[in-house]
């Protein structure tokens, strides 16, 4: 079979096991057995494609394109680069990971479950994948549907509050970028003349500084309330913490990767001049989304409220990495893309199978668990330590890079001899602290500290839970300790993504 | 031969014409009153066909010359107007044999209706289009009397019946005023007259112009239509909501064939349609009634409607048939799959949908895709109509106007998640006993399914014909 094809197979499969599922009524187990190995498929598939992606070749790889709505410029068209291999891995590794983690989370309506659950899984995927831009704004909104009936339904009691807020703050930026899509084709279509969405036709675009300004607007508007950077977060912890664990899992995991992703694949690179202009205050933002986020979760109450937003934290690493144009910090970012992903979705693994046990959120009904369950507290460990950055972890190699790439990070011009530069960049190392600071504290009391629990002792982790709980350690520590291998696959992109946004693309005779 | 030649040209109409006739024999024949609705349904199917193919053998004709015009293009917007009768007269089953009276008079009144509607997309003078606009709406006021049991359908009906009254006079004022500017009842006039500085052939433009935003109800000529469907059964509702609409929009595509919108027109064919989507979608948030919801999400598709008007005529027809088809499918497969009840009352409130997919799975899985796909969320076809419709706008260089209606259309997401909300998170509701739909009502709702499906998958088979 060849690499296109297997791709197509890769991102279907999701869609016709969710099929399959919707017509063919069967007991619980079944569905949650039928899931797991749709997805357990679909990683192989993607662990096959990782091996055949070859980091040295340029542009796409495994591509496939095939026209659309061939009236529009629109085409069918997907493919592999250095940006998405590793999250394409990363979205396929957590799928089955998701389903056996929290096998018995879900009681209620377990079809329908696990039918949205796999439309997310092709809608995230299918937005990774995309290369069209009419396509990748369908996958972009498509995930909302499935999010939003997973947090209502299965939610906690403010669900359905949690719930709309998600959607509506997510609908209102992508309805601007919306028309920003629509504005950047018509546009290019009035100088070129071909009407066309692929992204290597848009990345040619030469436009005016004030439209690029508006256009990326738009864009990092939709991209920054998914990432989401402060002051455009306030969705993000109701959402996680009225999410059901698979939920919170997926959204932590994976959904949060798309605003990044996004400002990585489009949002930058398409708008190289306007990206200059706005680097100033998206960094700002960058790195007050590490220091709130982080601030905020000190003084949290609720367990999922603390991871919630230590993530806010942690993805302003990515952003802040992106934004330097330091091929570090590029590398940087997309490592802690993937590792925020790897952390977030074992730390919300842990939380959830607390909540199942205990039916609080509550820190402070918590204590001791290291005693009461000893497995469940060296896994924490491990996790905490990893969301630290501790070395050999992966959150360590990520944030390390991107803290070297913001200090020797290339800087606008404009910039020159102003102290801002160098005020962000030590901001952010305090950052790290901070998440010393607050995960520590959490583990101290949860972890350690006087024996309590809601109903009595609580009882330690399952095979099943110890088996997926081990799995994501072991690819934190690979992270960690060989991220030669995914440096050597992403580095070509990352340089061409440098090259893309260092280089000034206005009209020519603007120049 | 011209004789022959009218015929065939006239094939759809003819055939709606016999179904007609033998509809009012039926009626008339005790004993064979059930078959009124499979032969109302055999003459709009065969009509419908008899249109698609038409348009597939590429018969451009013109039997009354100055008149009445065919063309491929034309023919398969008829058959697709046509071919939305379908699910509503399918879903009309279960309403009315409760009733006792409707059996054979609401299909005999919607073919009689759909004749009007059918000489809509070929009228080729001002003449031939008001004729077809009455007989289009004259059977609709009786329509709505049928739910005579609720106490509002007799307000309803008087409602539309005046209001629309007023919108034929202006109509009609508007086409002497501009028939005295131009001397010609072409629609071609209008491009002229529109041109012309004239102030008789102007107010004559917007006069006509007025007269279809009070027929589509558009902002601020849009009271009528929550009353007028919150008092109409289902299947007339939804009669209303889908096809009455895009007869109106066919019209306005024809009488703005070839004219450049821009200048001062603009201030009408953008501002209204801009509140309308606003006030629409702000309205419809509030409602408790079903009806009175899509009326108000009507309202606010007929804004999104309008917008396709400005700039030049080019893929004007495109976009507005593309919208009013996916438009009325998701309408008409909300409608077709509503829980039924035995008083039409309680159907219409919103706690009926409460719980409806613990119920009712199906039912639900595609009223919800209905209501996405008429919020305009991608993957559903909604999207792509709207997309259509807004990259017109923006092409016509008004993006001001395209962003405010985008931000408009985003106020509307609200109340269509509200509708899956209920259906899927709330728990079902004592009050509301209601019986699965039955098998015709269904059959509607897979029609209207597998035709959002193939616009979903396939826009561009519809496009490229167009």
């Amino acid at each position: 079979m060849s690499d296109a094809m297997m791709l197509n197979l890769l991102l279907f499969l999701p869609l016709g096991a969710a099929a399959l599922l919707a017509f063919v009524r069967s007991n619980p187990n079944t569905v949650r057995i039928t899931t797991t190995v749709a997805m357990g498929v679909q990683f192989v598939l993607a662990v096959l494609l990782y091996l055949n992606f070859d980091g040295a070749v340029p542009g796409l790889q495994a591509a496939t394109s095939v026209p659309w709505i061939a009236e529009w410029g629109v085409s069918y068209a997907i493919g592999l680069d250095g940006v998405n291999i590793l999250l394409v891995l990363l979205t396929a590794f957590l799928g089955p990971l998701v389903i056996l983690g929290a096998w018995t989370a879900i009681e209620k309506d377990v079809p329908l479950f696990h039918v949205n659950v796999l439309l997310l899984q092709f809608a995230m995927m299918g937005a990774f994948l995309a290369q069209d831009l009419f396509l990748f704004y369908v996958f972009w909104e498509a995930m909302l549907i499935p999010m939003f009936l997973i947090i209502g339904i299965w939610g906690g009691a403010r669900r359905s509050y949690a719930t709309v807020k998600f959607v509506l703050y997510t609908a209102f930026g992508s309805i601007l970028m919306l028309a920003a899509v629509i504005y950047l084709v018509w546009s290019l279509q009035q100088m070129g003349g071909v009407a066309s969405f692929a992204f290597a036709d848009l990345m040619q675009a030469r436009l005016p500084l004030n439209v690029q300004i508006t256009l990326l607007a738009a864009f990092a508007l939709s991209f920054a309330i998914k990432v989401p950077m402060v002051p455009l977060h306030t969705w993000l912890p109701d959402a996680h913490v009225e999410a059901p664990t698979p939920g919170s899992v997926i959204l932590a995991g994976v959904l949060l990767k798309m605003g990044t992703y996004g400002f990585m694949k489009l949002g930058f690179p398409l708008f190289p001049d306007a990206t200059r202009v706005f680097t100033p205050v998206l960094m700002t933002l960058s790195v007050v989304s590490i220091v709130y986020g982080a601030c905020l979760a000190l003084v949290q109450q609720d367990i999922k409220k603390i991871i919630a937003y230590s993530s806010i934290s942690h993805l302003g690493y990515v952003m802040l990495g992106l934004l330097s144009l330091d091929l570090a910090g590029i590398q940087g970012a997309v490592v802690q893309m993937v590792s925020h992903g790897l952390v977030a979705a074992g730390l919300f693994l842990l939380v959830g199978m607390v909540y199942e046990r205990g039916h609080t959120r509550e820190l402070s009904a918590y204590g001791g668990l290291a005693r009461q369950m000893p497995v469940y507290g060296v896994f924490f460990i491990v996790f905490t330590l990893a969301s630290v950055g501790l070395p050999t972890t992966s959150g360590f190699t990520g944030e390390f890079l991107v803290l070297l790439g913001a200090f020797t990070a290339a800087w606008p011009q404009h910039l020159d001899g102003n102290n801002l530069p160098l005020i962000l960049s030590v901001t952010a190392v305090t950052g790290v602290v901070l998440g010393a600071l607050y995960m520590l504290r959490f583990a101290l009391t949860f972890v350690f500290g006087p024996e309590k629990a809601p109903h009595g002792p609580l009882s330690d982790l399952t095979l099943r839970e110890k088996t997926v709980l081990g799995i994501l350690t072991v690819s934190v520590f690979a992270l960690g300790l060989f991220p030669d291998s995914a440096l050597r696959k992403t580095e070509l992109a990352a340089k061409t993504y440098q090259q893309l946004v260092s280089t000034s693309r206005l009209p020519s005779d603007a120049r | 031969m011209p004789g022959n030649e009218a015929l065939r040209a006239m094939l759809p109409e003819h055939l709606l014409l016999g179904g007609l006739i033998v509809l009012i024999i039926v009626s008339m024949l005790r004993g064979a009153r059930p078959l009124a609705l499979p032969i109302a349904l055999g003459s709009v199917a065969a009509s419908a066909g008899a249109a698609f193919w038409l348009a597939a053998s590429g018969l451009s004709a013109e039997p009354f010359v100055g008149h009445f015009v065919v063309t491929p293009t034309l023919l398969l917007v008829k058959g697709a107007l046509l071919a939305l009768a379908l699910p509503v007269l399918l879903m009309s089953r279960s309403d009315f044999s409760r009733e006792g009276l409707g059996d054979t008079e609401f299909p005999t009144l919607v073919v009689a209706s759909l004749y009007g509607l059918s000489l809509l997309p070929s009228a080729a003078s001002a003449l031939v289009l008001f004729l077809g606009l009455e007989m289009m709406s004259i059977p609709v006021y009786a329509l709505i009397v049928l739910a005579f049991k609720r106490p509002q359908s007799a307000e309803s009906a008087l409602k539309y019946l005046v209001l629309s009254g007023a919108a034929s006079a202006m109509l009609l004022m508007g086409i002497s005023l501009v028939y005295g500017a131009t001397g010609s009842m072409a629609l071609t006039a209008y491009a002229d007259a529109m041109a012309q500085s004239d102030l008789l052939a102007r107010t004559g433009v917007v006069l006509v112009l007025l007269a279809l935003f009070l027929k589509a109800a558009v902002v601020p000529f849009h009271a009528w239509a929550p009353d007028t469907y919150e008092g109409a059964s289902v299947p007339v509702t939804a009669y209303m909501a889908t096809l009455s609409k895009a007869a109106v929009l066919v019209i306005a595509v024809r009488l703005f064939d070839g004219v450049n919108v821009a200048g001062p027109m603009v201030q009408l064919l953008a501002v209204l349609p801009l509140i309308s989507i606003v006030w629409g979608n702000i309205a419809a948030i509030r409602q408790t009634n079903l009806r009175r919801m899509i009326a108000y999400s009507s309202i606010a598709h007929a804004g999104y409607l309008f917008y396709a008007f400005l700039g030049n005529s080019e893929g004007r027809l495109e976009a507005v048939t593309f919208y009013i088809v996916v438009y009325s499918a998701a309408n008409l497969l909300a409608f077709a799959l509503l829980p039924e009840h035995v008083d039409d009352e309680v159907r219409d409130r919103m706690e009926t949908l409460d719980g409806l997919f613990h119920r009712d799975p199906m039912a639900a899985s595609l009223i919800a895709v209905a209501m996405l796909s008429l919020a305009g969320l991608p993957p559903f076809p909604g999207f792509t109509a709207k997309f259509l419709i807004f990259k017109s706008v923006i092409a016509a260089g008004y993006s001001t106007y395209a962003v405010l209606g985008l931000v408009g259309s985003f106020l509307g997401l609200f109340f269509y998640l509200r509708v899956i909300q209920r259906m899927f998170m709330q728990p079902s509701s004592a009050t509301n006993a209601s019986t699965a739909s039955p098998f015709a009502a269904r059959a509607a709702g897979v029609l209207c399914l597998a035709a959002t499906a193939v616009l979903m998958i396939a826009p561009g088979w519809l496009l490229d014909r167009l």
